[in-house]
Formats: structure tokens, C-alpha cells, sequence
């Protein structure tokens, strides 16, 4: 009885001991917790309200409820920056994704590549996005240029790229990819040394070509790190901005307005903050969604 | 006494008596008043804010003031502008601002401090506010308040190649008709050449095409209606665009100010139709000193109107210090300082500073100097601030404007659809309060 009761005693010591526990763990954390809420949730918070207002283009403020989102379902250039958006999207991480894999196939079994190298490989995505962006812009200038005077001397005929309505998305998407697939080569390397080899082994000793090989073993297990490099470039790619700003501000004509350039410019550059939040929120929303579709195919392909 | 004669004496005293005022005030005008301050400048980082701030130690030496600059690029600026400005933050006491653009937005959000009281008040002996370019000031002024003061004169000028003309036998063109018979007597007489660029890039576009429109005798806005589909207008749209699609360098649709002095200091345009302050830019490296020669824009139907627009000084209405801020626009714009910033090819706002044998002397030396002068001559005379809708959307206007002549560039529309697509959008904006 004795012992029953001095073990509900220590029960008793223990629960108080763990509530103040608790109580310094949160004391601990509140610093970072406050921190942490006042950089993201006030920030996000404020926007929710400010897309709720509207701004004349004297700067007057009123109160308009949901008026700015039902703007955006008739605003053609809402949706013509949806589709850029989403166009540019899905060229950009489908190129990256697969010269990123090739790239750090490359780089897998070239093992004696000098270092020299592999920071060539890897320094696009170290650069700056201004820098790259007049970079191209020089590179690419239809008469100026020297993209154009290598497809002349070739006799191919020239292009205009980035002043051509055709071509400004594949074109975008090209420098993207320029340069952001080392940095998806990179990650994929990683995952490519943390294979185990007895899986290789064994596919040897049954006699699997090299293509079965990477179909069979290397793809499925690199599936979950392709999806983690597919989420970080997603989250980018949606937000597509600094390129384009320094490349065409959106245009020839709005051919490469995507949303969040049409955002920044309707409320930087129109004073309208109350619209630009709800463009931009909706942005946010389309980012999260991806990222939480992806996060679920990630658990799917793990193993 | 007739009433007029009773009138000019009453004005008279009236300017005699303001005239005393402004003595006495000058009398106690002290440099030193705000010694220990500090003033915060933002600024837009090009060649009339470069020119201003290599002098900033002069002014910190001559007022004690502290001055810290914010140096962006101009969208940078405009973006930082508006989060300060609508926090209501005193933290820029005074800032860069473009009235032929964002001049009537800003002053109706309230923005700008008036300083028209200032500029009689508290003012150095030597600072001469009459001399200041009337046109630029009248410009600046909204509802009797005066919002910033100029910087300095710019405006769209004809830059092109006199070796070119030359070996192609064309004379100086007179008219725009002129400008596209030359280019098309350049594409067939040399064919390496661009024969004549100007800007395509969509915001970019009014900037050189109000001056066309302007010459041939269009007008923005007629009986409170955008007008782009009226006769004059299209044709201003028309030629505009012609001239760049069938004689411009391809990818014209990306070109700003950049591209296009690249472009003819390199030597691979016969004419651009390009700012009076990339005479610098294009000058860089000499390459250009001797085959260069520079006019206002040709004439059109309604003559010569060529836009011509400046930097202005403001201060802020939510400066803590407007006065000791007024002491450093006071001090940039002065004739002493003009004159500094003028031998470094910033165009003077004043004409004491234009006829200044210092910057005569500047000017003499080169005959290109001589034309670019006389050009912002004919600018400071007879020039027009509107560049897009004299509205109060007017930095939205030129997003329509651009987009008309970027959709005729590229073929994508006619004339008349081009035009009604831009009236329709434009005229949503004027309706807009």
C-alpha cells in the first residue's frame, strides 16, 4: 500500500515537474515562435486585408469586401498570366528535371572530373539572377547579339527571341534552365551517392543492361529526391520574376506577363495594393497547393 | 487714372513690396541654420543624380546638415517611394519625382510638400527663382502648389548619322515625311545599317511617341475621351509603327534607352530617336564626336512640338524637416550648382546657366555639344510635358499607348482594332477618379 501510494506521489512530482517543463520549453521557444510570426503571419495577414481595400489611384483607401477577387475571374489579363505562368512552368522543370538527372548521371560516374570542373558545372545557379538576365539579354539581342551570329554563320536563319511573342516563354525557359538544372543536377547527385550498391550488385549478377539498370533501380529509387527537387524548383518557377523583369518586363506586349510580374505592376507601378494583393495571394495560394500535392507524392514514392 | 494704368501701379507696388520682402529675407539667410541635421535624399541612381551627388560634400560643408542618399534605379525608387509614402514614414525628407509622370497621382495622394512659400521665404540671395525654366515649374504645379523644382531639362532629340547621309545622298530631314524617306533611302543604300530605331518597349513607348503625335497634331484626350482612333492620332500610331517595324532593328518591341544608345554608339544605326541626356552614353569612347549631328524631332503637319520634361527635387509632406530639407533642394537646384552639373552634360533648368561662359566654353568645344544645346533650345521654347494621358492614371496611360504600338509593330492588329482596343482601356482610366 505503502508502495502504491508513493508511486501516485511520484506520479504527482513527475506530472508538476513535466508541466514546468513545458512551461520553460515554451518560455524558450517564444522568442523564435514570436519571431517567426511576426515575419510570416503578419505579413501574409496584412495582405489578406489590404485585398480586401481598395486604392484609387490618388492613394484614397475604402473598404471593398471580396470585390477585388471577383475582378480577377473577369480579368483577362488574370488569366492570361495564369496560362503564361503555368506555360512557363511546366517547360522550365520538365527541361530542368531532365538534364538535371542526365547532368548528375554525368557527373555520378566521371569519377575522376577535376574540381575546376564541377564548379563550372555548378556556378550558373551562384550567379546572381540580374547578372544572368543582362547576360541574355546581351547574348540575345537579335542584332546585336551573339546567339544570332552563330545561327548565321551557320546559315540557320535568326531569331528574334525575347522580342518575339512566339518565342519569349521557350526562350525565358531556356535561361532558366541555363541556369538552375546544376543546381537540380546537384541534388540528384546526392541522392544518387546515397543508393545502396548491393541493389547494383545484384542487378549485375542477373545481367541487367545499363538501360534496364537505370529504369529498373536508379529511377524508382531517385524518385523521392527528383520530387524534393521537384517541389524547390516548383516554388520558384511559379513565382517567376527577376528574368523576366530584367528581360522583357513582361511584354512583347504581355506575351510573357506572368502573375506575379502583373502583381508587382499593378501595385508598384499603378498603385493599385489592394488588386495586386489579391493577385498576389491567389499566387500564394496556387504555390501552396503544388507544394502540398507534391509533399503527398513524396510519402507515394518513398521508400 | 484709367483702370489699367491704376492696375499696372497696383501690381507694381505689389512687386516692389514682394521684391523688398524677399531682400530682407535674404538679408538673414543663414547656410548654417540646420547645422547638425540630418536630411535623407532618394534618389534615382542616373546621370542628373550622379552629377548632383559628386558635389554632396560641398553641401554638407556648407550647411553642417548631414545628408544620407538612397540610391536605386528608377523602378527601385518609385517601389520604395510608394511603401514609405503610404506608411505615412518620415524616413525620406526629400526624393526624385518625375512631374510629366507621376507628378498629378502624387500631388493628389498628397504626397508633396508645397513649397511655394519657401521659395519666397527662405531663400539665399543669390538662388533666383524667376531663373528657373517657367514651362518646367508651371509643370510641377498642381492646384496653386508648387511640388518640386526641375533638375534639369531633357527631352527626345534626333541623333543620326551625317557619313551616312552623306554617302547616301540625303539631306538633314526637315519633316517626318523626310525621316522615312531617309531611312528607306539608307535600307537601300546600305544594308548592314538599322536606318532608324527609337523605343518599343511597351512603357517606354510614349515617351518618344508623344512627340510625334504631338507634331503631327494629335491630342490624348478630346472632350474628355481618349482619342487614339481619331484621324490624326492613327496616323501618329501608324507611322510611329511603320517606321520601326520597316526600318528598325529587329526585337525592336524590347528596346528602352539602353538598347538604342548601345545600338548607334556602336555604329549600327543611322538615326535614333533617343533622349537629350544619352548624349553622354552615345558619346562614350569618341567613336560617334565627329559623324553625329543632333535636331528636335522633324516637323509634322502641326509643326514642331517636342516633349520636353525634367527631374524635379521634392519634399515630402511627411518629412519631419521640411525646412532644413528645403535647404538641400535649395542648394541643388541653385545656379551654382546647375552650372557644376551642366559641364558633366546635365542640361540646365535655367538659361543664366545656359549662357554661362564656363559652360559656353564647355559647349564651344565640340560641335556636337553646340547642336545638343541648340536642340534643348527649341525644347525649353516650344516643348510639351505631356508624355502619355494628362491624367491622374498617367503611368497606366502609357501601358495602352505602348501596347497599340507594339501590337501594329508586330502585325497582331490594324489600325482601327489597335486604336479601339487602347480607347476602350484608356478611357476606363480617365473615368477613373
Amino acid at each position: 500500500m505503502a508502495a502504491v501510494e508513493s508511486v501516485a506521489m511520484g506520479d504527482g512530482a513527475d506530472a508538476a515537474g513535466e508541466g514546468r517543463q513545458r512551461l520553460e520549453l515554451a518560455a524558450l521557444s517564444a522568442p523564435a515562435v514570436l519571431f517567426t510570426v511576426g515575419m510570416i503571419a503578419f505579413p501574409l495577414v496584412y495582405t489578406v486585408w489590404l485585398s480586401f481595400q481598395s486604392f484609387s489611384s490618388t492613394g484614397k483607401q475604402s473598404f471593398v469586401g471580396l470585390a477585388n477577387y471577383a475582378k480577377l475571374i473577369s480579368d483577362n489579363e488574370f488569366w492570361h498570366g495564369l496560362w503564361v505562368t503555368l506555360a512557363l512552368y511546366v517547360l522550365s522543370l520538365a527541361l530542368q528535371l531532365v538534364l538535371g538527372v542526365w547532368l548528375a548521371l554525368v557527373l555520378f560516374h566521371a569519377r575522376r572530373l577535376s574540381g575546376v570542373v564541377r564548379t563550372l558545372f555548378i556556378s550558373p545557379f551562384m550567379m546572381p539572377p540580374v547578372v544572368a538576365g543582362m547576360m541574355w539579354l546581351v547574348i540575345l539581342d537579335p542584332s546585336l547579339g551573339a546567339a544570332n551570329y552563330i545561327l548565321t554563320s551557320f546559315g540557320l536563319p535568326p531569331s528574334d527571341w525575347l522580342a518575339s511573342p512566339t518565342w519569349v516563354i521557350p526562350t525565358v525557359a531556356l535561361i532558366d534552365s541555363w541556369q538552375w538544372t546544376p543546381y537540380v543536377a546537384l541534388i540528384v547527385l546526392g541522392g544518387l551517392q546515397s543508393l545502396p550498391p548491393s541493389v547494383y550488385e545484384a542487378a549485375q549478377i542477373d545481367g541487367a543492361s545499363a538501360f534496364k539498370t537505370f529504369q529498373r533501380i536508379t529511377l524508382p529509387l531517385l524518385l523521392p529526391t527528383i520530387v524534393t527537387a521537384t517541389i524547390l524548383r516548383s516554388v520558384d518557377l511559379l513565382r517567376f520574376f527577376d528574368i523576366i523583369y530584367i528581360t522583357t518586363q513582361g511584354g512583347p506586349g504581355n506575351a510573357s506577363n506572368t502573375l506575379n510580374i502583373y502583381g508587382f505592376r499593378v501595385g508598384f507601378e499603378f498603385f493599385n495594393i489592394g488588386y495586386s494583393s489579391a493577385l498576389m495571394l491567389t499566387l500564394t495560394a496556387i504555390v501552396f497547393g503544388a507544394v502540398l500535392a507534391f509533399n503527398r507524392l513524396r510519402g507515394a514514392v518513398a521508400w | 487714372m484709367t483702370a489699367r494704368a491704376a492696375l499696372a501701379r497696383f501690381a507694381f507696388s505689389f512687386l516692389a513690396a514682394g521684391v523688398a520682402a524677399t531682400a530682407a529675407h535674404a538679408a538673414d539667410f543663414d547656410w548654417k541654420k540646420f547645422q547638425g541635421k540630418t536630411v535623407t535624399f532618394l534618389a534615382n541612381n542616373n546621370p542628373v543624380s550622379q552629377a548632383l551627388l559628386a558635389h554632396k560634400a560641398d553641401f554638407e560643408k556648407l550647411t553642417g546638415i548631414t545628408l544620407k542618399v538612397d540610391s536605386y534605379q528608377e523602378q527601385q525608387m518609385r517601389q520604395r517611394l510608394v511603401t514609405v509614402m503610404n506608411a505615412h514614414s518620415d524616413e525620406v525628407d526629400v526624393f526624385m519625382s518625375l512631374p510629366s509622370r507621376e507628378g498629378q497621382q502624387f500631388a493628389a495622394a498628397g504626397w508633396y510638400a508645397d513649397v511655394s512659400a519657401m521659395t519666397k521665404n527662405e531663400v539665399a540671395p543669390d538662388y533666383d527663382f524667376a531663373g528657373l525654366s517657367q514651362a518646367l515649374l508651371k509643370a510641377a504645379t498642381y492646384d496653386g502648389k508648387l511640388t518640386s523644382l526641375p533638375m534639369n531639362i531633357e527631352g527626345p532629340i534626333l541623333y543620326y548619322r551625317t557619313d551616312v547621309f552623306k554617302k547616301c545622298g540625303v539631306g538633314e530631314p526637315k519633316t517626318i515625311a523626310d525621316v522615312e524617306a531617309a531611312a528607306k533611302k539608307i535600307k537601300a543604300c546600305d544594308n548592314v545599317l538599322t536606318p532608324f530605331v527609337s523605343r518599343g518597349l511597351k512603357p517606354a513607348v510614349a515617351y518618344t511617341f508623344s512627340n510625334m503625335l504631338h507634331n503631327i497634331g494629335g491630342s490624348y484626350i478630346v472632350d474628355g475621351k481618349s482619342a487614339l482612333c481619331s484621324a490624326k492620332d492613327k496616323e501618329a500610331l501608324d507611322t510611329y509603327s511603320r517606321l520601326l517595324r520597316d526600318y528598325g532593328p529587329p526585337g525592336v518591341v524590347n528596346y528602352s534607352f539602353y538598347q538604342i544608345s548601345a545600338l548607334y554608339r556602336s555604329g549600327r544605326a543611322a538615326m535614333a530617336f533617343e533622349s537629350s541626356n544619352e548624349l553622354r552614353t552615345v558619346m562614350e569612347g569618341g567613336e560617334r564626336l565627329k559623324d553625329t549631328a543632333l535636331i528636335p524631332f522633324p516637323a509634322g503637319e502641326a509643326g514642331q512640338v517636342p516633349t520636353a520634361i525634367g527631374w524635379g527635387m521634392a519634399v515630402s509632406a511627411y518629412s519631419k524637416q521640411p525646412d532644413a530639407a528645403w535647404y538641400f533642394v535649395q542648394w541643388a537646384t541653385s545656379p551654382a550648382v546647375q552650372k557644376l552639373m551642366a559641364v558633366q552634360g546635365i542640361a540646365p533648368p535655367r538659361s543664366s546657366v545656359a549662357s554661362d561662359p564656363d559652360y559656353r566654353k564647355w559647349i564651344e568645344e565640340e560641335p556636337v555639344r553646340k547642336q545638343w544645346q541648340a536642340a534643348l533650345d527649341v525644347l525649353a521654347a516650344k516643348g510639351s510635358s505631356e508624355v502619355g494621358y494628362p491624367i491622374v492614371a498617367n503611368p497606366e496611360s502609357r501601358e495602352f499607348i505602348g501596347q497599340a504600338v507594339q501590337d501594329l509593330i508586330l502585325k497582331q492588329k490594324s489600325v482601327d482594332q489597335a486604336c479601339a482596343d487602347a480607347d476602350r482601356a484608356l478611357d476606363a482610366l480617365i473615368s477613373q477618379k
